[in-house]
């Protein structure tokens, strides 16, 4: 049973180490909670369609220009 | 010893995959850590990135040369943002520089695997790109992947610096701008060296 109080307790400590995060305006902080709720678990969900959309995007605007920013990148390592 | 470097790696792998897939539970659980292999050990995994670059590169400085210059970004680096949030936080004591170095080196795995990654593709597909159908296509591809990483590292080094700094998020995007003002021109400073083409943070 101390154990479980024991565990329980470092858990709260964990959660509560920061404070919520209050961005002033009511309804901004509930949009940043809902958007920030789908990045905290499984972010590769809603980042790997937005990259390949941005990615498509940029294609269609720049053309040419991303074959060789992608030169570019090629040989930034 | 041995037995607590091997523990020490499984441990590295296991947050390695749940920073996947709850990146910010497994960042607020890093931001306690105290087992200072882990750090060590990611660090000398970068230590043998830079090896292995060395012999695909113009080999213009030793690879030993640009591994430390990466050490003092990184230091640089924890050391801003642990001093900047020392200014900014009203409990002091809760602020640990240790909490900045283990998310901080954490936060370094999209970068590793981006680097690791770009230069494997060198070998195997070697630039320029063309503009034939496969070259567009893998162009495509490569551009969704990097901004996949970046968009990674960008959430990794958010929750580094909230877990660590335990500060708004108002301030720690202030502090991120305030970061890049110097950063920026450093970095470009460096490519004009032909140190780093593109900084390995």
């Amino acid at each position: 049973m101390n154990s479980i109080n024991f565990r329980m307790k470092q858990k709260m400590n964990e959660v509560f180490s920061v404070e919520q995060n209050e961005l002033g305006i009511g309804f901004i902080t509930n949009y940043f909670k809902k958007i920030t709720s789908y990045l905290k678990t499984a972010p590769f969900i809603f980042v790997i369609p937005l990259a390949i959309s941005i990615s498509l995007f940029l294609y269609i605007i720049f053309g040419r220009l991303l074959v060789k920013l992608v030169t570019i990148l090629q040989y930034g390592y | 010893m041995a037995t607590d470097l091997i523990t020490s790696f499984v441990l590295i792998v296991r947050y390695l995959i749940l920073l996947i897939f709850s990146p910010y539970k497994t960042m607020r659980k890093i931001s306690m850590e105290k087992d200072y292999y882990q750090p060590a050990i990611i660090i000398g995994i970068i230590f043998i990135y830079f090896k292995f670059i060395y012999y695909l590169r113009d080999k213009l400085y030793p690879a030993t040369l640009v591994y430390i210059l990466f050490i003092i970004n990184f230091l640089l680096t924890v050391a801003f943002f642990y001093l900047l949030s020392k200014l900014f936080a009203k409990n002091k004591k809760e602020i640990r520089f240790s909490s900045f170095i283990f998310t901080f080196v954490y936060s370094l795995f999209p970068t590793l695997i981006w680097f690791l990654s770009t230069s494997i593709l060198y070998i195997f597909l070697p630039p320029p790109r063309t503009f034939s159908l496969m070259g567009k296509g893998f162009s495509i591809f490569f551009i969704a992947y990097s901004l996949s990483l970046l968009i990674w590292k960008f959430i990794l080094v958010y929750l580094a610096v909230r877990f660590s700094s335990k500060q708004n998020f108002f301030r720690i995007i202030f502090m991120i701008i305030f970061y890049l003002i110097w950063f920026i021109p450093y970095s470009i400073f460096l490519y004009q060296l032909k140190l780093f083409r593109i900084p390995f943070i």
